[in-house]
């Protein structure tokens, strides 16, 4: 039963890193809205000709970041 | 893509392929290939930009039809510094704000505005929220004007606004954050401790050496405590607090429970004891968080879709002072300023005209939308838009004390409001809190007279097994569901009791006009006696109107040359001025004729005689000379014979209370299928008062749909009041119910919804109690642990929400039909 002691503290530490990596994704507001962001991908891909390749690349300042 | 014409199609009445109301002049536009029809060319440029763009999956995924487009407003008041600095916050490169979205509410919408908005030059992030109805936007002012993309919002047909308050809005999100992280503590806890827990009892034969056993006690003890007392912190709280008030609720059950099975197996591991109960305390508290969190979110469904109402205010004013304009905040404004709005724009304030007419559309608040003439000494009220002219006015109240504020506020207070059913079963379960305390410390006092050992595992089990929370939750989880249904088909609920009374009526009354009418009068034909002809005729008779910015001008078409001036309004007989030096008279025969007017005491009070003619005609003399008979009426709504026949096929009864014609109410009768005999015309409102009580004394309960404006009386005495027509429905505090669109179909859905709702709770209560006393004899007798208790209760819990659940479920597929 010697494999308990490697397997509990690792079975913990996996859900230490499961709360942190939900938390994360908690307070970043990806559960906010779960029904618009799946249409996504039933879309083809928009043509982004309007855009300007400057705009696209760049998403320094997330309106969530209070 | 090229539209093939703009010319309006010879067509009948059509539902517009982009938002879906009807309309009698539809265009017709060729739009990703196929030729479809459209209400106005807002909807038309909208569906063609989305076409064009690529985003027409937007028609295949969206739950119901998109909102009008109409002509969208002016935003450059937002491209400005000051209002800038005071909505929103400056975050690297550029800057955030947040609207509330008006017409926002399926995830096709968010989907599109996002889609439409990542498109623009300078935009950094889009957050378009389906569930809040919320736009956060980042965006670089340095390369985009934020006028520029709320411009592309609003032709979309999203109107957007300030949200009512963002620091609640904040702090909700944080909140519901907070809410999930803990749900989540709890989830993964649970799981860690049950699979320790399931070990220990697995070894039933007690094989397991001591120390590997104590060891999985230990880690089993170590995985809880965060459950217990981070997750299950809302309990411990709730229940300190109520131990410091000396009133024994929910939470003191919950918190003692969860606490006593925690500290209780920390004991027995110390000791050595035979038994732990960490499961009963994680699953407790996992299954209640879980139970609690499917609440609030409904609730929160039900928030999101007022603030449209609330966000009507525009963000800055123009303050006239010492001859100077000045734009300002419109939050500075004060009572007593003088105030100035252009064309186009929205009042900031409520206020009294203080200088030349303008004419001002108050569709939002009175729901009428051919724009009124107003007046020096007018009284006029934030949130209506200047059509033409400029506007000046004396503010006499501002910010949260303009009338459209405190009907948000009407609202949001209504949805706060608990309806007598929830009461009972609150106070309810407080009482049964108070019991199984008692009974909980007989059972431990019984136990330990017989077996001490079984004493401490008995009084947990009553503990958690009788706790009443499935009964808590049974009401206002049904309560929020159908609050939430019935809102997303355009429904408000304005009194916490409307549901129960809704879902309790044998009888709906109609009234006439505006109900089961679309309340625009048409003209079907014109007489003439005189010198004029039709047209001339018409003229005449739309300045008259106009003069007195009544309804019925609309019939006449726009007025060609001036109102007339000094109009005079007979209620309940017609109208009369002085046009180029003649005496001209618009109504009833017997008043346009000469005769003095009857006197009329009831219908004067509502000033809406002139629809009220006795044969569906108006007359028009000059002088007293005959010239013109109109012939005047009003179309049913398009959906009025399918809603009704849905009522009648659910065995009510239906009868229209008009104070029209008899004849012309048998007719409408007829059309929408209400037999004569029940359709009754000729009432004053005394008359309709009566006839209500008269089903009312029969055991009746009488539903009354009005249009909230001439039916105030018979909106009150009916048991349910239903008012068409939103703003000025909503202003009017009889009504319980309100339908925000122009059909009558959701009154349908409603019905059905209320019906669903009364029969839902009674299945939560009537489970709820069941289980209590079924599990109850079992846990004081020792046959169910802690364990199972706490594993039966919450599962009890959920199921109550999940029946909840249950609730507008397969209405969808209803009266929503999306073209195309």
């Amino acid at each position: 039963m010697n494999v308990l002691l490697f397997l509990v503290p690792i079975s913990l530490l996996l859900v230490g890193l499961a709360l942190v990596v939900f938390g994360w994704a908690a307070r970043s507001g990806q559960f906010d809205d779960l029904d618009t962001p799946p249409l996504d991908i039933l879309g083809d891909d928009a043509p982004a000709a309007a855009r300007r390749p400057s705009g696209g690349a760049r998403r320094p300042g997330s309106p969530d970041a209070r | 893509m090229a539209p093939a014409d703009g010319t309006p199609a010879p067509v009948l009445p059509a539902a517009c392929a982009h938002c879906g109301e009807t309309t009698p002049t539809p265009l017709r536009r060729v739009v990703d290939g196929a030729s479809r029809l459209y209400c106005c060319r807002g909807c038309a440029g909208a569906a063609e930009w989305i076409a064009d763009a690529g985003f027409g999956d937007y028609y295949r995924w969206r739950s119901a039809p998109g909102p009008r487009v109409g002509d969208s407003d002016d935003y450059r008041d937002w491209d400005r510094d000051e209002v800038l600095d005071a909505h929103g916050a400056p975050v690297p490169g550029g800057r955030t704000i947040q609207f509330a979205l008006g017409g926002m509410h399926c995830a096709a919408c968010a989907w599109l505005v996002d889609k439409a908005l990542r498109r623009e030059c300078g935009v950094l992030d889009v957050r378009a929220n389906a569930v809040d109805g919320r736009l956060r936007l980042a965006w670089d002012p340095a390369e985009v004007a934020l006028s520029t993309l709320l411009q592309r919002v609003a032709r979309l047909g999203y109107r957007p606004a300030l949200p009512a308050s963002p620091g609640d809005d904040a702090a909700r999100r944080r909140q519901r954050r907070r809410e999930l992280v803990a749900l989540a503590v709890a989830g993964f806890g649970t799981l860690q401790a049950m699979m320790f827990s399931e070990a220990l009892y697995l070894d039933a034969s007690g094989s397991m050496p001591v120390a590997t056993r104590d060891a999985f006690r230990w880690v089993t003890a170590a995985l809880s405590a965060p459950v217990v007392f981070f997750a299950g912190a809302p309990f411990l709280r709730g229940a300190w607090n109520e131990l410091r008030l000396r009133s024994a609720g929910m939470d003191t059950l919950v918190g003692s429970g969860i606490l006593l099975a925690w500290l209780g197996s920390v004991v027995e591991t110390l000791r050595g004891g035979p038994q732990v109960w960490f499961d009963a305390a994680v699953m407790f508290v996992l299954f209640l968080l879980a139970a609690r969190f499917i609440e609030s979110r409904l609730r929160e469904a039900n928030g999101a879709r007022l603030d449209a109402l609330a966000g009507a205010q525009p963000a800055t004013a123009w303050r006239l002072r010492d001859g100077a304009l000045a734009s300002i905040p419109a939050r500075e404004l004060a009572e007593g300023d003088l105030v100035q709005v252009g064309t186009g724009h929205a009042l900031p304030c409520d206020g009294v005209v203080d200088g030349d007419e303008a004419w001002i559309d108050e569709a939002l608040l009175t729901g009428e939308s051919t724009p009124r003439r107003r007046q020096r000494g007018d009284r006029v009220l934030a949130g209506s838009h200047v059509q033409a002219g400029t506007l000046r006015l004396r503010a006499t109240a501002v910010g949260a004390g303009t009338t459209i504020s405190q009907m948000a506020r009407q609202v949001a207070h209504a949805r706060e409001q608990r309806p007598a059913l929830a009461d009972w079963a609150e106070a309810t379960s407080r009482r049964v809190v108070g019991a199984t305390l008692l009974l909980a410390l007989g059972v431990a006092i019984a136990w330990s007279l017989v077996d001490p050992s079984r004493a401490f595992p008995a009084t947990l089990a009553v503990l958690v097994a009788t706790c009443p929370c499935a009964l808590a939750l049974a009401v206002p989880a049904a309560i929020a569901r159908a609050q939430s249904r019935l809102l997303a088909s355009g429904v408000l609920a304005l009194s916490a009791d409307a549901l129960p009374r809704l879902a309790a009526i044998d009888t709906v009354a109609f009234d006439k006009t505006g109900t089961l009418t679309q309340g625009e009068p048409q003209l079907l034909g014109v007489r003439c006696f005189g010198t004029l002809d039709a047209d001339a005729a018409r003229d005449v008779a739309a300045r008259l109107e106009a003069g007195v910015a009544h309804p019925l001008a609309k019939a006449f078409s726009v007025a060609r040359g001036p109102a007339a001036v000094g109009a005079v309004l007979q209620p309940g007989d017609g109208v009369e001025a002085t046009l180029d030096g003649a005496r001209w008279r618009l109504g009833r025969r017997a008043f346009a004729e000469g005769a003095r007017p009857a006197p009329t005491t009831s219908a004067a009070a509502h000033g809406d005689g002139v629809d009220d003619p006795d044969d569906g005609t108006l007359w028009l003399t000059r002088d007293g000379r005959l010239e013109a008979r109109f012939e005047v009426d009003d179309a049913p709504r398009d959906d009025a014979a399918a809603a009704v026949a849905a009522l009648r096929e659910g065995g009510l009864r239906l009868t229209i209370l008009s104070g029209d014609a008899p004849v012309r109410v048998a007719a409408l009768g007829a059309r929408v299928g209400i037999a004569s005999g029940e359709a009754h015309g000729g009432l004053r409102p005394d008359g309709k008062l009566a006839t209500v009580r008269a089903l009312q004394d029969d055991g009746r309960r009488v539903l009354m749909v009005g249009d909230g404006v001439n039916d105030a009386a018979v909106l009150a005495s009916a048991d349910v009041a239903v008012a068409m027509g939103g703003g000025a429905a909503m202003a009017q505090r009889e009504a319980d119910i309100v339908l925000l669109g122009e059909r009558l179909s959701p009154l349908v859905g409603a019905w059905r919804i209320a019906r669903q709702t009364q029969a839902i709770v009674r299945q939560n209560i009537g489970w709820a109690i069941a289980y209590n006393l079924l599990v109850l004899p079992l846990a004081a007798l020792g046959i169910v642990g802690p364990g199972l208790a706490a594993l039966g209760m919450a599962l009890s819990s959920l199921a109550v929400t999940a029946n909840a659940w249950r609730i507008g479920r397969g209405a969808e597929a209803a009266p929503h039909g999306a073209p195309p």
